[in-house]
C-alpha cells in the first residue's frame, strides 16, 4: 500500500477503478481530471478531511488495492498536521481570485450559446468573437492567471504535483486560445467551435479545483505575513495591468442579455 | 424562557476546578514574545517604527489572560496594541489610530483578538469602521476566544 501512496492517481484509478468511487464518496473528484499525476498521499492530505474520515478513506483504498489482506493503515502527512480551521473562509487575496473566477464562470457558461451563434461572415459577428477571445486572453489569462503564476504559486513548492497540474491547465488554455485565433483567421468555424467548447470544459474543471481544493489548502499554509504581502501585490498588479475589469463585465452582461 | 442573568461579560463563572494547579506540557520557561512598549491603545504612537509595515495584533485586554498560548501562537512576530471596548473612554482616538496604521504606517495585516462576550465585538467594529474610513485596504483577521481559553472562531474578515 505504501507504494500506492507515491503513485499518480490516474494510474491507480486505471488499475483499480473502484478507487474513483471511493474518492467520490469523500467529494474528491479526481476521476475526470485531465492530468491525474497528483500522488495519492498528496490528494488525501490536501483535501483536509477529518482524522476519522481520512483513516476510513485510507482503509477503504487499502482494501481496494490489496484485497483480502490485513495491513496497517498508511499515514499521510496530514495526520501529523494541526487540525483544519474551524471555519472556511478565504483570506482576502484568495477571495479576490475567487471573485475573479465568478466573471470567468459567467463567460464560460455562455459558450454553448456563443458557439451556436458564431458568425464569421459579418464584421459585427467577427468583432464579437474577437471580444470573446480577448476576454480569455486579457482578463482570464493576463489579469487573473498571471497573479497565480507570477505571484501566488511562488509562495509554494512549484514542483508539487497539484501546482504542475494548474500550470498544465494554463498552458493548455493558452494553446486553445492560439487555436481559436488561427481558426478565426482561417474562417474555420468547426475548429473555432471545438476550441471554445474545449476551453469551457477545461476552465470549469480548473476553477472548481482551485476554489474547492487548491485555495483552501493554500490558505491553510499561508502565514498572516504572506497573506498581507499577497494582498498588496495583487492590488499593485490590478493598478499596473492597465486592464479594466468593468470592460469584461460589460461584455459578459451584453452576451447574457443577448442570449436570454 | 431563560431568566435574565445580567451582562454576559460580567457574569460570575468558575471553571477548571479539577486542574487548576496542574501545569501542562513542557516545564521549560515560556519566553515572552512582546517586542515593544507601550502597548495600551491610548499610549501607543501609531507611527512608531515597530508598526511600520507590520502585522499588528489589536487585542482585547482579557484575551492574554484567557488564551494559554497567546505569546507563542499569536503575539510572536507581531506588533501589539491592547484596549477594552467596554470600559475604555475616548474610543474615537482609537479609531483615528487604527486608521493611521492603515494609511500612514502601511501595516501589512491587522488581527483583532476578542473575547466571546458580546461587548467585545465593539473592538472588531472599531477596526472595521477604521478600515472603511481608510483609503488603503489591509486584510483583517479576527479571532474569538472563549472565557475558558478555547479559540472559538478564527477567520478573515473582508479587507
Amino acid at each position: 500500500m505504501d507504494t500506492y501512496l507515491n503513485t499518480g492517481i490516474k494510474e491507480i484509478i486505471t488499475e483499480f477503478p473502484e478507487v474513483e468511487t471511493i474518492l467520490n464518496d469523500y467529494d474528491i473528484g479526481c476521476g475526470p481530471c485531465s492530468v491525474g499525476i497528483c500522488l495519492l498521499k498528496d490528494i488525501v492530505s490536501i483535501h483536509q478531511l477529518s482524522v476519522e474520515q481520512e483513516k476510513e478513506l485510507m482503509e477503504r483504498i487499502a482494501a481496494a488495492v490489496d484485497p483480502g489482506k490485513e495491513h496497517p493503515v498508511p499515514k499521510t502527512r496530514k495526520w501529523s498536521s494541526p487540525a483544519p480551521p474551524k471555519t472556511r473562509r478565504y483570506s482576502p487575496p484568495l477571495q479576490k481570485l475567487v471573485d475573479e473566477h465568478v466573471l470567468i464562470k459567467r463567460w464560460i457558461a455562455l459558450i454553448p450559446e456563443f458557439v451556436d451563434a458564431l458568425d464569421l461572415e459579418s464584421e459585427q459577428g467577427k468583432k464579437r468573437i474577437l471580444d470573446g477571445i480577448d476576454m480569455i486572453r486579457s482578463y482570464a489569462d493576463k489579469y487573473h492567471h498571471a497573479k497565480e503564476e507570477e505571484i501566488l504559486f511562488k509562495y509554494f513548492d512549484e514542483t508539487a504535483d497539484i501546482l504542475k497540474v494548474m500550470h498544465e491547465d494554463h498552458t493548455r488554455a493558452r494553446s486553445l486560445v492560439k487555436a481559436m485565433q488561427k481558426a478565426l483567421a482561417e474562417n474555420d468555424k468547426k475548429t473555432l467551435s471545438e476550441s471554445l467548447t474545449a476551453y469551457r470544459e477545461l476552465l470549469a474543471e480548473h476553477i472548481r479545483k482551485e476554489d474547492e481544493i487548491l485555495y483552501p489548502w493554500m490558505d491553510s499554509q499561508l502565514t498572516d505575513r504572506q497573506v498581507g504581502e499577497l494582498f498588496a501585490r495583487f492590488a499593485r498588479v490590478d493598478q499596473e495591468s492597465g486592464i479594466a475589469p468593468e470592460t469584461y463585465e460589460g461584455f459578459v452582461r451584453q452576451l447574457e442579455a443577448a442570449f436570454q | 424562557m431563560t431568566p435574565f442573568e445580567g451582562c454576559p461579560g460580567s457574569r460570575m463563572m468558575q471553571f477548571r476546578s479539577s486542574v487548576e494547579n496542574k501545569m501542562e506540557g513542557s516545564a521549560e520557561k515560556i519566553r515572552s514574545q512582546l517586542a515593544q512598549w507601550p502597548i495600551q491603545m491610548h499610549l501607543i504612537n501609531p507611527a512608531a517604527p515597530y508598526y511600520q509595515g507590520a502585522d499588528v495584533l489589536l487585542t482585547a485586554d482579557c484575551v492574554a489572560y484567557a488564551l494559554g498560548d497567546f505569546h507563542r501562537e499569536y503575539l510572536k512576530g507581531k506588533s501589539l496594541a491592547i484596549a477594552c471596548p467596554k470600559l475604555d473612554e475616548g474610543q474615537s482616538v482609537y479609531l483615528e489610530k487604527i486608521r493611521a496604521w492603515f494609511e500612514d504606517s502601511k501595516i501589512n495585516t491587522l488581527t483583532v483578538l476578542i473575547m466571546e462576550v458580546p461587548c467585545c465585538m465593539g473592538l472588531l467594529q472599531l477596526a472595521r469602521q477604521a478600515a472603511e474610513a481608510s483609503k488603503r485596504k489591509v486584510p483583517i483577521k479576527y479571532v474569538v476566544v472563549g472565557v475558558q481559553g478555547d479559540v472559538l472562531k478564527e477567520e478573515w474578515a473582508a479587507a
